[in-house]
């Protein structure tokens, strides 16, 4: 093993420690992170395999072909992110709604009290 | 819907106070019932309106108009409105042309009457050029995603009667609502009017309104609520 087999593999082992005890998940994206981490380790360990998938698909180079594949790769998680996003600035506004109704619905209850607004 | 039907102003706000107090007085002095949508202001809205009857619900932070106007429109509905108008805060709107506005709803010839810049010549001709151009295109876009091809684009000026208020779900926080609420009419399949309405361009509007870069920004925003709706 050379060198940067090693770091990739320890990348590829932190990323994965990380995706598993800090994010919850589903079932299915667990089982897509392990395949995906099992298939990066064989590719790092035995580049001559991604050569020949290369070459199958008519692209020079195994790290040319995962340049290319990366590239949509890449904006499929960005869409998936935005998509993530966005919901949560529509529960963000659902509850600042919430509470704004609430403040005013509450408000005429708190003048009376001589409790304080804030 | 009874005689006199309860009526509510919908002024969303974002640090206007230097003409909320005009614009709201005005609104008051000719009876109407406000609500004030404060959404996030760092200028204090209330300390401006202090002594005015009307509501004020308040955002915790900065959401955009679009996610204001829809509070403020739950909060009238819960308060029995059985028409809501939306009305802008830099004073661009008159309020002497509610009335005028709300005409087609009274007559129950419409669900929702929209106000236009461009259905008088003397009104188009008020509005600056570079943003009358891009209103043009705004026409254009709005109708590409929603099929309802209007005279005015984000004319912020509009009545709704109280069944279109409750099928109207605006989820565009920002500016792009104002394209949403054509695509909720068609959904809903609502009755629209244009109703001319004049827009008085102040200074402070000038400065203060939508940059025109913005209109970038909406169309961003109509994309990504095709692709996640």
């Amino acid at each position: 093993m050379i060198p940067i087999q090693a770091i990739l593999v320890f990348i590829l082992m932190c990323c994965v420690w990380l995706y598993f005890a800090r994010l919850r998940s589903k079932l299915r994206d667990r089982v897509i992170v392990g395949a995906l981490f099992v298939a990066a380790t064989v590719f790092v360990m035995h580049p001559a395999m991604a050569n020949r998938l290369a070459a199958l698909a008519g692209v020079g180079r195994g790290a040319d072909l995962f340049f290319y594949i990366s590239i949509p790769g890449l904006a499929f998680a960005l869409l998936l992110l935005l998509s993530r996003m966005r919901d949560l600035e529509q529960r963000e506004t659902l509850l600042i709604r919430e509470l704004a109704l609430l403040r005013a619905e509450i408000a005429p209850l708190l003048r009376g009290s001589g409790v304080r607004e804030t | 819907m009874t005689a006199r039907p309860a009526l509510f102003v919908v002024v969303p706000v974002y640090n206007e106070a230097a003409v909320l107090r005009s614009t709201v007085a005005e609104l008051v002095s000719l009876g109407y019932k406000v609500v004030v949508v404060d959404d996030g202001s760092r200028d204090e809205p209330a300390r401006a309106l202090d002594g005015l009857p009307v509501t004020i619900l308040r955002h915790a932070v900065n959401l955009g108009q679009g996610a204001a106007l829809q509070t403020g429109t739950e909060f009238v509905l819960r308060s029995g409105a059985d028409i809501v108008v939306h009305f802008d805060a830099d004073g661009q709107h008159p309020a002497a042309g509610i009335s005028n506005l709300i005409e087609p709803i009274l007559r129950g010839e419409a669900d929702v009457a929209m106000g236009s810049r461009f259905l008088r010549p003397g009104d188009a001709q008020r509005t600056p050029g570079l943003r009358r151009h891009l209103l043009r295109a705004g026409i254009q876009v709005s109708w590409l995603f929603t099929g309802v091809r209007l005279t005015d684009a984000h004319n912020g000026f509009r009545a709704l009667s109280r069944r279109a208020a409750e099928m109207i779900h605006l989820r565009e926080n920002g500016f792009a609502h104002a394209t949403e609420i054509l695509g909720e009419i068609r959904r809903n399949r609502l009755r629209v009017v244009e109703v001319p309405v004049t827009i008085e361009y102040s200074r402070y509007s000038r400065r203060k309104g939508q940059s025109s870069w913005n209109s970038l920004n909406i169309l961003v925003d109509l994309i990504l609520e095709k692709l996640f709706r």
